[in-house]
């Protein structure tokens, strides 16, 4: 940890042992030493603030927190106890601290270099710009290093940035940060890279585009070395910026020359062409016409420059480059949408696209290239197209099953490419329901034969075949989607399974198995296939969501809060990990980096799915683990009157296109979907952060002294919770209605993308209204608590219509659970996943009235005392009891009634599982399946079936443990 | 065909067709950050047409000048495998080591698994030569044990004699390297 000095202070010398326990994660040990050592030497701060770590370490922030105190009211100067104040701070997650303790450092030692550079070192951490501002410029008058300098230049910079008013922006920081860096242009004093960097980036967000260019072109653009191209990307985006359409013409040709595989630039290059040609630009008769060199400015010119390339290409003894070939495309495209009739100067889109594949049918990327332009292709084009692809394909002689096989992987992989293609052309999706099976067994025969190519793959490596069998599970989804045959689900499990054991590293065998198993309600061995994926740190933000969507939904809650920690974990750690970078970018002058660092750290604080997994995670922590709601609340500090989600900045950073997928066009995943995904998933947080905020404010409720008997029922504290949970109910409210036009939209996401947010099911399950209501139920209660129980039977009938009412709508949601999960008829196996989510949201809400349930208790309990009191001093036994205590006893019994019938339903579904004997079911070997194909269709039947038993059994087990809180509701 | 440009954060959302394979790590975002800080021209990534992300090359410059050891690094190369065969991998390298003799670098090193056969082979191709054997240096994972890594080099202009990559015979251990 802490730099240690060289020169040997006794001091040091002293210390090290503690360092050194501390270092080995030994911290009673570092506490006890530094107790030692304090007890010879008072004044020796740094060994508090070492004792403090090991405080800190061990679970005691307060005594930490104040020991550290104790120590930086003395201001210290000594290296040792800043430091470790730094480190104690930091852990602590208050690096404001940290300011404070240079602040008074550099007061003592003014002319200290590393204390000042600490010092805007913390600023930094802080994001206190102005301040670091200031920071440089003091350190730049004690060191006159340029470094320094052109820190406070760029504390200006993000001063601009992150201003609020972006008149402030242009008109104060940016022009003094242009003046800051003239000065030292003016004399002569730039040194690095770095500083004409940083002066592009003012020049640039100032709009002065030309001075801009003129750096870069400059004597000062010289120093521009590090990054390849630097000068002429600089440039090219300035020509962009100001529409200088010749110069970004001319220089995007240039490059092309070079590189003519570089694609931004065919872009530039035809994008600056058309301008050109909008404007009717022409070339001046005199003198030179543009400074990056000769300009095209006629269609004629671009096709003969693209032609010439692909010329270029064609003679090379070398590999051929893809890029001119697809520019060519790419330049037909454009063209019609011009409506240029010139397009055909460059062939039939037809015959290229042939070529091309001709040329890179086997690479396997070229399904990618030209699945772009297929849209180049008239309809009826499409069977011709295929059939002339097919011809460039050479397969072997047709054997007994009608199917010829490529003899080497080359020709496998083009041979795949005319699959790719066909599917992509929706050729496949237009075969009939015979045509898909038989197009399925083609595909598997050439999975099979293709592994023979890949004998010696090592475990790491993918099979050359393994995108036959993935299609192959593509058509059987297809099957299934249409046909709602689940037959074609579990054979596409077998192949897929199948696969994985031939290639057991390929990623999309198992997102496709994993998103299979979740849709099937399975999520056991889902956990499996997503830890064999190894995804981590930022991959939690992007495909996170596969787990942590299903594992709660379905039943797996130790399965889902292990989730959400893996997510967590990472989303929490990102706060310190960026800053320390920010900091490092400072000291190396990648100043380019400090504002995308900020954007990205905000990216991440704004995630969707980190929003979903905090709210999740709170609020499975309840429904599994509060037997007394007011405690657990208490313990996750969760504040019903905050609200820390960024609704308005959401940020989806799910990877949405993760699962491959060669769907054509009006198939694929659109930017709509992605919307409608984000605004659907939004919607269900809200209710989720709702109800869990909800849940915080009926704890507190319960908390609250009781204010019976007393004048002051409206004690600020005590209206002021009741209020929130009316505000927080209303807002529910609300957030349900929205949820009920969203979901009658009733959007269909690709199979392949966003899985459906919980939406639709938690309504149809009648959940939400059902926990809206009783938690509405506990006002009225609280209402009751202030007026007694005399003069209030409207109140106290109204209590009890709402308890029986309660009750209906468990029942409803119980009656809703009903019918097998998992069942065996006519020699097929067919599942009802949908049943489990319902059971779930009806445990979660039961949950939740028995909260409600004890909070009526304690509210009826005192009433009843008082009631008894009262009556003994009367003497009275005659009058009956108040009708809301009966109401209440009656209540506890119909809950009573509906669990133990849940739990017996529970029981039961249990039983028919376990009964079912899968092996009974005979699998349709030889035309559709082979035999060990049928193996792994078993397995994957067992796994669903033995993970449906686990998420009964677990909400089994959360059903019996709530139920013992019906125990403790006696009045 | 391919379109070459710096690697910014936001593409650390995209790289998963790239880093789902089984030997391309992921690493904590201090690790791509740190790299992004201090050495962000040799952070280069590849995008397709499309948009997808074909492949990326991490890596750094080290080592003293005065020893002759001022040197490119290669941290990190992967290509997503549908965008394999084209030359991408090499086109990368091509790139890192133009850098590094723009900054006076005598050679460029890697680390590559024994096993990784493939990359082992295409370096070769690529005029890198074994220079060592680092032992255990890729530490056991998902039930593998640990594993030996090739220290492989090329000598850049700077270092006339191609001093820098006369192999060193006996294995070292990873504490052992700088």
């Amino acid at each position: 940890m802490a730099a240690r000095g060289h020169v040997q202070d006794p001091n040091d010398r002293r210390l090290r042992p503690i360092y050194d326990y501390l270092d080995n994660g030994n911290n009673k040990m570092a506490i006890q030493q530094a107790d030692k050592l304090l007890k010879k030497h008072k004044d020796l701060h740094c060994a508090k603030v070492l004792k403090a770590i090991g405080l800190q370490r061990t679970g005691k922030q307060d005594e930490a927190f104040s020991l550290a105190q104790e120590v930086a009211t003395l201001e210290p100067t000594d290296d040792n106890s800043l430091q470790a104040l730094t480190i104690l701070y930091r852990e602590m997650h208050h690096p404001e601290l940290v300011t404070k303790l240079y602040e008074a450092a550099v007061k003592k030692v003014p002319l200290s270099e590393e204390y000042h550079s600490h010092l805007f070192m913390a600023y930094a951490r802080v994001g206190e710009y102005k301040k670091m501002q200031q920071a440089g410029m003091a350190l730049y008058k004690i060191v006159p290093k340029n470094p320094y300098y052109f820190w406070s230049v760029m504390s200006l910079v993000m001063q601009a940035i992150s201003a609020q008013d972006e008149k402030l922006a242009q008109t104060m920081f940016l022009p003094l940060a242009e003046r800051m860096v003239e000065k030292m242009v003016k004399e002569e004093k730039i040194e690095a890279e770095a500083e004409v960097q940083l002066y592009f980036m003012i020049l640039e967000r100032l709009g002065k585009c030309v001075e801009a260019l003129d750096v870069v072109r400059g004597p000062l653009g010289e120093k521009l070395t590090s990054e390849l191209r630097s000068r002429e990307n600089k440039c090219m985006m300035m020509y962009q910026r100001l529409q200088l359409w010749p110069e970004c013409n001319a220089l995007s040709y240039k490059l092309l020359l070079k590189n003519p595989d570089d694609w931004q630039f065919y872009l530039s290059y035809f994008d600056s062409l058309f301008h050109l040609m909008d404007k009717s630009w022409s070339q001046p008769e005199e003198g030179e016409h543009c400074v990056e060199g000769p300009v095209q400015t006629t269609v004629t010119e671009a096709v003969k420059f693209v032609v010439d390339r692909m010329e270029e290409q064609d003679k090379k003894e070398s590999r051929p480059l893809r890029g001119p070939y697809l520019a060519c495309l790419e330049l037909i495209h454009r063209l019609r949408q011009r409506g240029c009739p010139d397009e055909k100067e460059l062939g039939d889109p037809l015959e290229l696209m042939v070529q091309f594949f001709g040329k890179f049918g086997d690479k396997p990327c070229c399904i990618t290239d030209l699945k772009i332009y297929l849209h180049l292709l008239p309809p009826e084009q499409r069977s011709q197209f295929k059939k002339r692809l097919g011809e460039l394909v050479p397969l072997g002689e047709a054997g007994e099953d009608g199917f010829g096989f490529p003899g080497d992987t080359k020709a496998l992989q083009r041979h795949l490419c005319v699959c790719q293609l066909s599917r992509a052309l929706g050729l496949q999706h237009a075969l009939d329901t015979e045509g898909k099976l038989r197009l399925i067994t083609e595909l598997k025969a050439h999975y099979h034969h293709g592994l023979q190519f890949g004998k010696s793959c090592l475990k790491t490596e993918l099979q050359f075949s393994d995108m036959y069998c993935l299609m192959a599970a593509h058509v059987y989804v297809d099957l299934w989607t249409e046909t709602g045959d689940e037959n074609m689900l579990w054979q596409c499990l077998g192949v897929l399974e199948e696969g994985l054991s031939f290639s057991p590293s390929n990623a999309q065998f198992k997102l496709l198995l994993l998103l299979l198993f979740c849709r099937l309600g399975a999520f056991q061995p889902v956990v499996d296939l997503y830890s064999s994926l190894d995804a981590k740190h930022v991959q939690h933000d992007t495909i996170g969501y596969l787990l942590t969507r299903y594992a709660g939904s379905l039943g797996q809650f130790a399965a889902a809060s292990q989730s959400c920690n893996f997510s967590l974990r990472f989303f929490h750690s990102n706060q310190k990990d960026t800053s320390e970078y920010i900091i490092q970018a400072y000291k190396y002058g990648a100043f380019e980096k400090i504002p995308e660092f900020i954007a990205f750290r905000t990216r991440l604080n704004q995630s969707l799915h980190f929003a979903q997994v905090r709210t999740e995670r709170m609020l499975l922590d309840l429904y599994t683990e509060a037997d007394v709601l007011e405690e657990s609340v208490k313990a996750m500090g969760v504040c019903p009157e905050e609200d820390d989600i960024p609704w308005d900045n959401m940020r989806d950073n799910r990877d949405l296109t993760v699962l491959v997928s060669w769907d054509p066009k009006d198939r694929e995943l659109t930017e709509e979907h992605r919307r409608l995904s984000l605004e659907e998933e939004s919607v269900w947080l809200k209710v989720r952060s709702l109800t869990l905020r909800l849940l915080a404010s009926l704890a507190l409720l319960g908390h609250a002294p009781s204010p019976r008997n007393s004048d002051k029922t409206n004690e600020n504290g005590i209206s002021a919770k009741s209020s929130t949970l009316q505000t927080l109910l209303s807002q529910l409210d609300q957030t349900l209605e929205t949820a009920a036009q969203i979901t009658e939209k009733q959007t269909q996401y690709p199979f392949l993308g966003p899985p459906s947010s919980r939406l639709a099911s938690a309504l149809s399950s009648g959940s939400c209204h059902c926990q809206a209501s009783a938690l509405q139920l506990s006002l009225t209660l609280r209402e009751l608590e202030t007026t007694g129980l005399d003069d209030s039977t409207e109140l106290q009938t109204q209590i009890c219509n709402a308890f029986k009412s309660s009750v209906a709508q468990l029942q409803e949601m119980l009656s809703r659970c009903k019918g097998e999960v998992l069942e065996m008829k006519d020699g097929r196996l067919t599942t009802r996943p949908s049943l489990l989510e319902t059971l779930v949201f009806f445990v979660e809400t039961v949950c939740v009235v028995l909260w409600v349930a004890s909070y009526s208790a304690s509210v009826l309990r005192p009433l009843k005392s008082s009631l008894q009191k009262k009556k003994k001093k009367k003497k009275d036994s005659s009058s009956a009891m108040p009708v809301v205590l009966c109401g209440f006893q009656e209540w506890t019994g119909s809950l009573q009634g509906v669990v133990t019938q849940a739990l017996d339903h529970v029981k039961g579904q249990e039983a028919s599982l376990t009964a079912l004997k899968l092996a009974a079911l005979t699998l349709e070997e030889g035309y559709s399946q082979t035999q060990e194909e049928c193996g792994f269709t078993r397995a994957a039947m067992d796994k669903v079936q033995s993970s449906y038993l686990g998420s009964l059994q677990e909400l089994g087990d959360l059903l019996r443990k709530r139920a013992d809180s019906l125990k403790s509701l006696k009045i | 065909m391919t379109t070459l440009r710096a690697f910014t954060c936001d593409d650390l959302f995209k790289f998963n067709n790239i880093n789902l394979d089984p030997l391309t790590e992921t690493y904590g975002i201090p690790f791509y950050l740190q790299y992004l800080a201090h050495w962000p021209e040799y952070f280069i990534v590849a995008e397709a047409p499309g948009g997808e992300l074909m492949g990326y090359i991490m890596g750094k410059a080290e080592g003293s000048v005065a020893r002759e050891e001022w040197h490119g690094h290669v941290t990190a190369l992967s290509v997503a495998p549908e965008f394999r065969r084209l030359g991408l991998a090499a086109k990368l390298m091509e790139m890192l080591e133009e850098i590094s003799e723009r900054k006076g670098g005598f050679f460029v090193d890697l680390f590559v698994r024994v096993s990784n056969q493939v990359a082992v082979n295409m370096y070769k191709q690529l005029g890198y030569s074994v220079y060592r054997t680092v032992i255990e240096y890729y530490s056991a994972s998902n039930g593998e044990p640990d594993e030996d890594a090739y220290d492989m080099r090329k000598a850049l202009s700077r270092d006339t004699e191609r001093k820098s990559i006369i192999p060193i015979p006996h294995p070292v251990r990873p504490e052992d390297i700088e």
